[in-house]
């Protein structure tokens, strides 16, 4: 039985290694996770070489396997950056068109929502029985284009006028070749223009596309959790997925 | 160009010029500056040497001379029976082939050995076109050097980096050669050309491990490898475990290296004996090296001393050419708006108040009066555009201005109070620090990937309300900016989560209402700290992004990384805006010149560019630093850049004429952190040797206002003061010094990470 004392012979060429290349401090735990690196790495090229081999129909894995192998390895996960030439030729285009000049008093500068982490990426469930789409008319109370939001904090710095957008009772607008989310506030349609809707109720109804152009709208009622509030949504336009459909 | 990477266009265009030259008959080596032309320098000598050897040959002309390349191709292939029939076919003689092939055997002779080095770089670029490199490298790199007539084939079009110039074995020759010259020539002139040694070292070695002589590049090694300087030892190492040509694949500053020109400063008495010795011997193996990978940028004047070129060498790419240095940099501030401050007193100062520096221009004089004078060195206000300022900035302003009012004057006298914010528990994961401009926040990236913030002030953090209640509030009352702040959320710290690396670069937005963190994950992610949630992720860099600083006028900024480049961002478009490429080795540290126009980066590779953001071109390259720079530090007046690396010294800069004028040795650890003081009357400096120490700026640029600059070198003798430059020394206990930040009134705040060990 080794002493402790007695470092392992990989351990010990590891250090070596490390002094070689002029690391003289390290943490103890280096020299295991270094070990444990070239382990992994070793295994791996030797896993693929045996691939390579037995696909040219070899029954030695021989050094050829191996160069290919790592070769393989080094363009998958070990990339380096784009060569110095290619890097130049981009930035010569790029440093050609002239800085963007800006637009004075526009809030918030932010790239358009679709590159913004503002979206809230979740979405409530629906906890009651859903109400069967009705054909017909369905007098939308509060028609708000954005997202579906109950979240806790809010998303932009521009609340307090999208206040004002939200609560205009909104007719069905001509909605061109987007989704949006419509929420109802509460299942009374009439009792509208409360700032803070109380019910709970969730309902998602299907409006008729006929109604509105050709795109399908999913109309949800939030459920209300205690910070939330519908018409706090966002002027954002939200890519509703596919998968919404099945909560219908 | 003198490295072709990939891309099938180039080999056309080598192809091309490479029968031009040849056309042109024997070339003359020497003064061919263009990369071409010194490419094809090489096959044109080759050609030179070999044609009157092979009175065949040269009758043949251009024709024969490439069937004769094709011939040796195939033979290099063991296609004899194919050689046959060409052979044959083109009705070549027999004994041209031996009479070539017996002149290879020869060896040792400076025409042989240039035919064998175009033989090996046939051999090379053969490499290069084959998909399945290994069989063709294998053989032909084995085969001894056959003839080849020249290496202008059609087969072969693409050039490798390195023609083999000479006979491997020869090496150690040509440089100890090359070595007993230079020890033998006056003292002036050996400090000048004892610059050519390490260039020439290293070309050489990458040569024989990229052509695959692995033991001469080992014995090359040790014998020379000692001689070098010792600030050259990091770079040496590195060498030191790269023996086999894969080795080089993967290693982009390497390859940056050997396909650029390492520039060397040398004066016209020098070169003229250097190019008088080398060019009367019949082996200019040396020449030809020194023709394509060196750049010598001549000047007329006394050779400069050792101590002189220390101070100015050390960069991965040689020292910068003097025109490189000479654009045109605006570096004065900007105009300050006109604020009707509604001061009680101090009227005039108050609009006066620009960081006033204590030196200035004699023409820039701004006292009592709304100046319509332009600052001649100062850009337009819209050569780029700047944000408009928005009441909250003005109220900001006039802020700054009453605090600069009650601002400390510093000087060797009064020295700033510093006031240490150690954090604790971070178990040495700290790994950046900033401070907002009023100091009210601080920031710590951590390489947990998670970002926090601060609150320095009594004054507690608060999230902006829930739209849900923000409705509910009086939009009319005066304080509604303080109602739409969340009371329940008050609390002394926030963490911000969402980068999946350690955070290595951060910045305050001026106007307090951003943080941006740049990390190991290759982005650069925006974050609100009106609702302390992450806004935006910058892609671009898909490498660590090492560092990243708002410019000071908001909006814009800039980040640089792994992949060698600085990138310039605006805070509404997902795409950057600037690319800085031009470094041959990762980007550090960046930093805003004050007026925003320009964007100065220290990199590993041991340079510090200046960049123009309106053009995105270099401006300006400073060489000097022996490690890489991790501090830059723009002086309050524009017109001088402290940078600050691992050799433990501070260099400083004087931008309008690209040169340096001083150098403050005393830190014994890389530098992390550099700040002047708010008028720029003090430096201050913090380093992993757990120091802050103080130096006065003033005298520093004040000792070399002196007309040395118009002198054609620029090249100045710079006094060793650093002792009577040193303010003061301060040190923690173990406590490196990350950060420093002096507050509005002059008081020095450092930041750091206790380190238990």
């Amino acid at each position: 039985m080794a002493s402790p004392k007695t470092v392992p012979k990989d351990a010990q060429v590891m250090i070596q290694i490390l002094k070689d290349m002029g690391i003289t401090e390290y943490e103890p735990r280096v020299i295991n996770q270094m070990l444990e690196f070239t382990y992994r790495y070793v295994t791996s090229i030797i896993e693929d070489a045996k691939i390579y081999a037995a696909h040219a129909k070899k029954s030695n894995v021989d050094a050829d396997d191996i160069r290919l192998a790592i070769q393989c390895r080094m363009d998958q996960s070990f990339t380096s950056p784009p060569p110095r030439d290619f890097l130049l030729e981009v930035a010569r285009q790029k440093n050609i068109t002239p800085l963007p000049l800006i637009k004075p008093y526009s809030g918030p500068r932010l790239p358009p929502d679709r590159y913004c982490l503002t979206a809230p990426n979740y979405r409530l469930k629906s906890l009651q029985k859903k109400v069967t789409p009705s054909a017909g008319r369905i007098t939308v109370p509060r028609l708000s284009v954005g997202a579906v939001t109950s979240r806790p904090s809010t998303p932009t710095l521009g609340t307090p006028s999208v206040q004002t957008v939200a609560t205009k009772v909104g007719t069905p607008v001509s909605l061109a070749g987007q989704r949006f989310t419509v929420q109802i506030p509460s299942s009374q349609a009439s009792t509208v223009k409360s700032a803070n809707p109380a019910t709970p109720t969730v309902q998602n109804v299907l409006i008729n596309p006929s109604l509105i152009g050709s795109k399908n709208i999913l109309i949800t009622t939030n459920m209300v959790s205690q910070n939330s509030s519908n018409d706090s949504s966002s002027l954002k336009r939200k890519h509703e997925d596919d998968d919404d459909y099945d909560t219908l | 160009m003198a490295a072709v990477q990939d891309g099938p266009i180039e080999p056309e265009s080598e192809k091309e010029s490479k029968t031009d030259a040849l056309g042109d008959g024997s070339g003359n080596v020497s003064g061919s500056n263009t990369v071409g032309g010194t490419l094809s320098s090489s096959p044109v000598t080759a050609s030179a040497t070999a044609t009157p050897a092979t009175n065949t040959a040269a009758t043949g002309g251009d024709e024969q001379q490439t069937l004769l390349m094709v011939l040796q191709f195939l033979k290099k292939n063991k296609l004899t029976e194919s050689v046959e029939v060409l052979r044959r076919e083109a009705g070549l003689a027999d004994s041209v082939d031996d009479t070539q092939g017996s002149e290879a055997d020869g060896g040792g002779q400076g025409s042989a050995a240039n035919v064998s080095a175009d033989a090996g770089d046939a051999n090379s670029l053969l490499s290069r076109v084959a998909i399945a490199t290994a069989a063709s490298q294998s053989t032909a790199a084995s085969t001894p050097a056959k003839v080849g007539g020249e290496d202008q084939p059609d087969v072969n079009v693409v050039l490798s980096a390195y023609s083999q110039q000479g006979d491997p074995a020869l090496y150690q020759a040509y440089y100890s050669g090359l070595k007993n010259f230079i020890e033998s020539v006056l003292d002036c002139h050996r400090a000048e050309l004892s610059q050519l040694f390490y260039p020439l070292f290293v070309h050489m070695y990458l040569e024989l491990v990229y052509n695959n002589h692995e033991n001469e590049a080992k014995a090359f090694f040790e014998k020379f490898s000692g001689d070098q300087e010792c600030y050259y030892q990091d770079d040496l190492r590195v060498l030191s475990g790269l023996t086999k040509r894969e080795h080089m694949k993967g290693n982009e500053t390497l390859l940056d290296f050997r396909t650029s020109k390492f520039v060397l400063r040398i004066s016209r008495d020098s070169y003229q004996l250097l190019k008088r010795h080398l060019q009367e011997r019949q082996n200019n193996q040396i020449w030809n090296i020194i023709q394509e990978h060196l750049y010598i940028d001549i000047f007329d004047g006394m050779p400069r001393s050792k101590s002189q070129i220390d101070s100015m060498s050390g960069s991965l790419a040689g020292e910068a050419k003097r025109e490189a240095n000479k654009a045109k940099v605006y570096f004065g501030l900007l105009k300050e708006p006109e604020i009707d401050v509604p001061l009680d007193d101090e009227d005039d100062d108050a609009e006066n108040e620009e960081g006033k520096p204590k030196k200035k221009k004699p023409k820039k004089d701004n006292m009592g009066s709304k100046s319509k004078k332009q600052d001649p060195n100062a850009p337009q206000q819209n050569r780029i555009p700047l944000p408009e300022l928005k009441d909250s900035d003005k109220l900001d302003k006039i802020m700054y201005m009453k605090e600069a009012t009650k601002r400390v004057r510093l000087g060797p006298d009064i020295l700033p109070s510093i006031c240490f914010y150690t954090f604790l528990n971070a178990y040495q994961s700290l790994t950046a620090v900033d401070f907002t401009d009023d100091s009210s926040l601080i920031a710590g990236g951590f390489a947990d990937s998670t970002v926090r913030v601060w609150s320095v002030t009594p004054k507690k953090l608060r999230r902006v309300k829930s739209a849900a209640d923000l409705s509910l509030i009086d939009k009319e009352s005066d304080d509604v900016l303080e109602r739409i702040m969340d009371e329940k959320t008050a609390s002394e710290s926030k963490v911000l989560y969402g980068h999946s690396g350690p955070i290595y670069g951060i910045s305050f937005s001026p106007d307090r209402n951003y943080l941006l963190s740049s990390s190991e994950d290759g982005t650069v992610r925006l974050w609100s700290l009106q609702t302390f949630t992450c806004l935006v992720g910058y892609k671009g860099h898909n490498y660590p992004v090492w560092d990243t600083q708002f410019s000071p006028h908001g909006y814009y900024f800039v980040s640089g990384g792994h992949d060698r480049v600085a990138r310039l961002w605006a805070t509404d478009h997902y795409q950057p805006l600037r690319i800085f490429a031009g470094h041959l080795a990762d980007v550090t540290c960046t930093r805003f010149h004050l007026n925003s126009n320009y964007v100065a980066t220290g990199s590993a590779d041991r340079t510090v560019r200046l960049w123009d953001v309106l053009n995105g071109s270099c401006v300006r390259i400073f060489t000097g630093h022996k490690g890489p720079i991790h501090s830059l530090a723009f002086s309050p007046n524009g017109k001088f850049l402290a940078s600050g690396a691992t050799d433990g010294r501070v260099l400083l800069w004087d931008i309008g004429h690209g040169l340096m004028v001083g150098e403050l040795k005393g830190h014994t650890d890389t530098i992390y952190s550099l700040k002047f003081s708010r008028d720029g009357e003090i430096l201050a400096s913090g380093s992993m040797d757990n120091t802050v120490r103080l130096w006065d700026a003033t005298k520093a640029f004040d000792d070399v206002e002196t007309d040395d600059f118009t002198a054609a070198t620029g090249h100045i003798h710079l006094p060793d003061n650093s002792q009577e430059l040193l303010l003061g020394t301060y040190m923690t206990k173990s406590t490196p010094v990350i950060h420093l930040h002096f507050t509005r009134r002059n008081l020095l705040l450092a930041a750091g990470a206790y380190n238990s060990q």
